[in-house]
């Protein structure tokens, strides 16, 4: 599966993996675009940015649909650019070597905050007292 | 350098519709399709109008009318027989360029959709009948691709990029071809038990021609050279509608879809010419019209071009059948064919005449058409003769796909019965060496060097001076002088590169050469017929004498490079000759 | 009108690197770039060489860079590009000598996709049976001159050689979308591997470059949406 091309490339054998990242990238980018533009709003125009402090974040977690809201646009941004960022590795870096190392710094960062900010969210306590 | 050496039972030069017909015939066997270029660039997909058949889609039709007109638009030159098979194989073979998925356009039904065109009737010579079978205004680009994808499929073998040089005969039999690797320049010979040449016309004679830059006559010159004669070359169509300047072809098809041509004051000039058929009246006519409207001052603004008119079609029609056209129209003249005329003049578009054969595309060498076993011509570099002295529209496809099939059909029954040839111990050595000659400098014979490009466009120009649409005695002869004079001038020719890398200027001039060639048979041929008949009009003869001249003619080069001719009956079968009006 | 003509050099096997020549000459504003590469070969520098032949736009020759675009020098004229010109061979493909690239690899993908009919059963003794509706829906992909314009101004073909590239897929798209043709399956499958259809990036360099105007990204993605359809 991992036999390289003259050219340096992977041959893949015909499978659903490009397929269903193709279309993932075009439902994701529609429903990052309401997320983030529902971010946007909440932030910017509701609020006013000079108002956002730890009460405030505070405040919304205290609701679990915004936690969830928070990090579904966390989770859904990290794997669409991931996505993003491995097809451009795979397009543009050929050098065996480097390849390796590219596609490996991304699985790390990507997980690594993933992981972190699954692990914020989640874990968060609103403080008593509000 | 020394010579590469191949063997393969069959060569086939040029990758056009013939030459991939012939070798889908042969599939299985060991066949080597050469070509001076790609397979996808050859003229065969340049041709636009449609292909010719008695399907009777839209309307009755039977391949004894089509056989008909072929004749009447030969001027009654055309061998009968063979028009027959032409007539009656076309059906079959547009049901098998169907059936390998040639896009055709359709009729609401689905069927095969036909239209009008220039010299095809219903009732022998009634009016207009709708046999031109087409794929918008690119039939010749789907011919080519599907044959060429035919080709993929039963993975023929190319050779692509080699020019051929020599036709090698042995004893009275063909013993293979010499060809020259573009690429590297490396000289190769191909010994085969049988050669099939489907090299196309020659329209770069002329000045103003529809024809791509490779159309030089290779293999009419190269057969010439090998002492095979060559027949009816004082046959050379002109198409009425070329752009002006440019010779970039308008289809027939404009016409066949309602065009008009109109002179300077806007006259519809054909009714006074054909008043029956009158714009779809066939292509040598209308020719010859042009041109005397020109001479008589009613050009346009009087200048030489008249006006294609399809602004009166609307925008649907000219969109959905004729988009190509208006590409060229619109990025060549910047002119939108919807709201403006087109200006035309007449370019040089089909040679008529070629290396005459039998009607299974085998060479014959003399008058009584004994064959040279083994050489096979099809195309239009070939006589077999179903155009006579004029080809309708839509024919040369038909003929391309039957004779090219054809050939190959007898092609592996020849090569089932043969052994291969001998080769000559030292075949090819003598042109590697002329070759090496001329790239290296070595062939001057101490005149004035020469250069190529100037000689060919005096070549050209003083063709269409006094070679084209209306000849004299005079002008022709003043051409043959000519001829000798660059012939002469041609010994001292002398080219820029001295690559063996890709040397276009070697091409170039390799087909000058052969320009030269088959420019010296036309004139010599155009003098000798003291008649007027097709495309062939003499204005000191300008009557057609079926009395003196209803047969072939045949140019023999001597050693000392004279022309001779000899004479050859025409097959008549069904029509006799009558007179030739529309 | 005088025009500064400057074109990339290069001989395989002879030169090291590839070097610009630079011509001036007369022409006139409605001539094609063709004309002024002949003019230039025929009576300045007889080298000069490049693939064409039909000089008005169906054969596919002479593909080649003008001025940075991927353009067919005959269907360009002078007016188009103004009086300082640069031309330069394709991307993508070795250089054989100046404007002359090596085609082999670019057939090679094209005979990649069963460039073919593929009818099952007998055929009728007459033609088979197509709506004038079922010919327009493959209409625009039958129109490629296999010049190879679109392919070598893919950015992502640059890269990857391998990639079967827009005009392959165009080729595809034409049997795909062929009512008489049942090998959909097989095709599919090819242009679903790796470097397939998925390496589009929509970029839309392909449809700038065609010269006989295929809406070349349109079709790459009706193949994309058909592969969709016969997997979800």
């Amino acid at each position: 599966m991992a036999e390289l091309t003259a050219a340096g490339g992977r041959t893949r054998p015909a499978g659903k993996l490009e397929l269903y990242a193709w279309l993932f990238m075009r439902v994701s980018g529609v429903v990052l675009l309401f997320l983030a533009l529902g971010h946007l709003a909440i932030m910017h125009l509701l609020e006013g940015v000079d108002k956002i402090n730890f009460a405030f974040v505070a405040g919304r977690w205290s609701n679990p649909l915004w936690r969830f809201y928070d990090w579904f646009l966390l989770a859904l941004a990290l794997v669409h650019g991931f996505n993003g960022v491995r097809v451009m590795v795979d397009d543009y870096v050929r050098r065996p070597g480097l390849r390796v190392f590219s596609l490996v710094m991304l699985w790390v960062l990507t997980l690594v905050f993933l992981v972190a900010g699954t692990l914020v969210i989640v874990l968060f306590q609103v403080p008593v007292g509000g | 350098m020394a010579l590469v050496y191949h063997q393969h039972e069959v060569v086939i030069v040029g990758a056009g519709g013939a030459g991939l017909m012939a070798a889908l015939a042969l599939r299985g066997r060991d066949v080597a399709v050469l070509s001076k270029l790609h397979p996808v660039r050859s003229h065969t997909g340049a041709a636009q109008g449609g292909i010719g058949a008695a399907l009777g889609n839209m309307e009755e039709d039977h391949w004894e009318w089509h056989m008909f007109d072929t004749v009447k638009g030969s001027d009654y030159l055309a061998d009968q027989d063979a028009v027959e098979i032409l007539a009656r194989e076309a059906v079959e073979t547009v049901m098998d360029l169907e059936h390998w998925g040639l896009p055709f356009s359709r009729t609401p039904e689905g069927k095969i959709a036909q239209r009008k065109f220039g010299g095809h009737t219903k009732e022998y010579g009634k009016e207009a009948v709708r046999r031109s079978c087409y794929a918008a205004d690119r039939t010749g680009h789907m011919i080519l691709q599907t044959c060429y994808q035919q080709g993929i499929r039963h993975q023929v073998k190319y050779y692509n990029e080699y020019m051929v040089v020599e036709l090698l005969v042995e004893s009275g039999r063909t013993a293979g071809v010499v060809a020259v690797s573009i690429a590297d320049g490396q000289l190769h010979v191909f010994h085969a038990k049988a050669v099939l040449f489907a090299t196309g016309g020659f329209g770069r004679m002329y000045e103003v021609t529809s024809n791509a830059h490779a159309l030089t006559g290779d293999g009419v010159a190269v057969a010439w050279q090998a002492g095979v004669p060559i027949e009816d070359m004082e046959f050379f169509q002109f198409h009425p509608t070329g752009i002006y300047r440019l010779g970039i072809l308008i289809t027939e098809g404009a016409r066949g879809e309602g065009g008009k041509l109109l002179n300077g004051k806007g006259e519809r000039f054909m009714e006074r010419y054909a008043p029956s058929m009158l714009d779809l009246a066939p292509r040598d006519i209308i020719s010859r019209c042009i041109y005397r409207e020109l001479r008589e001052g009613r050009g346009i603004h009087g200048q030489g071009y008249v006006h294609l008119d399809l602004t009166h079609l609307g925008a649907k029609v000219i969109h959905e059948k004729l988009p190509d056209i208006t590409d060229f129209v619109r990025t060549y003249l910047g002119i939108d064919p919807v709201k403006e005329p087109i200006p035309v003049q007449p370019t040089a578009h089909y040679a008529m005449g070629g290396i005459p054969t039998d009607m299974w595309g085998r060479v014959v060498v003399d008058e009584k058409n004994k064959i040279l076993p083994g050489f096979y011509a099809a195309g239009e570099c070939a006589c077999v003769s179903v155009h006579g002295a004029n080809r309708l529209g839509t024919n040369s496809l038909v003929d391309i796909l039957v004779f090219g099939r054809r050939a190959g059909r007898d092609i592996a029954r020849y090569v089932g019965e043969n052994e291969y040839p001998p080769l000559a111990p030292h075949a090819g050595e003598a042109t590697g060496e002329r070759l090496a000659r001329l790239r290296e400098g070595r062939n001057g014979s101490g005149g004035r060097a020469e250069s190529v490009a100037d000689l060919r466009e005096t070549l050209q120009r003083e063709m269409m001076e006094k070679a084209s649409v209306f000849r004299t005695s005079g002008l022709l002869a003043q051409m043959s002088e000519k001829l000798f004079e660059l012939r002469q001038r041609f010994q001292n020719v002398v080219i820029q590169d001295r690559s063996t890398v890709f040397n276009t200027d070697l091409m170039e001039a390799l087909e000058l050469g052969f320009l030269l060639d088959v420019a010296e048979a036309t004139v010599a041929a155009a003098l000798a017929r003291s008649e007027s008949r097709g495309a062939h009009f003499r204005e000191d003869f300008p009557q057609r004498d079926d009395q003196n001249w209803l047969k072939h003619s045949l140019a023999y080069r001597g050693a000392d490079g004279k022309i001779e001719f000899k004479y050859k009956p025409v097959t008549i079968t069904r029509f006799e000759p009558k007179e030739r009006k529309y | 009108m005088h025009i500064r003509l400057r074109v990339k050099r290069f001989e395989a096997g002879k030169d090291r690197e590839p070097y610009w020549s630079e011509y001036g000459l007369e022409v006139e504003a409605t001539d094609r770039v063709l004309d002024a590469l002949h003019r230039v070969k025929w009576h300045q520098d007889g080298t000069l060489t490049f693939r064409r032949s039909c000089a008005h736009g169906v054969c596919g020759s002479d593909a080649m860079l003008i001025n940075g675009r991927n353009r067919l020098a005959c269907k360009v004229l002078i007016r188009d590009v103004g009086d300082h010109i640069a031309v330069e061979p394709l991307r993508g493909y070795p250089v054989i000598r100046d404007l002359v690239v090596d085609q082999s690899a670019f057939f090679r993908k094209y005979e990649s996709v069963q460039p073919y009919l593929v009818a099952d059963g007998e055929p009728p003794a007459r033609e088979r049976r197509q709506s004038p509706a079922e010919r327009e829906r493959f209409d625009d992909t039958t129109k490629c001159i296999l010049c190879m314009a679109c392919t070598t101004s893919c950015p992502v073909f640059w890269p990857n050689p391998e990639y079967v590239g827009p005009a392959a897929i165009v080729n595809a798209h034409r049997f795909l979308f062929d009512s008489r043709d049942t090998e959909k399956e097989g095709r599919l499958a090819r242009l679903n591997a790796g470097d397939g259809v998925w390496r589009c990036r929509t970029i839309f360099n392909c449809v700038e470059a065609c010269p006989r105007e295929i809406n070349i990204t349109r079709a790459i993605g009706e193949v994309k949406k058909a592969l969709l359809l016969q997997k979800g």
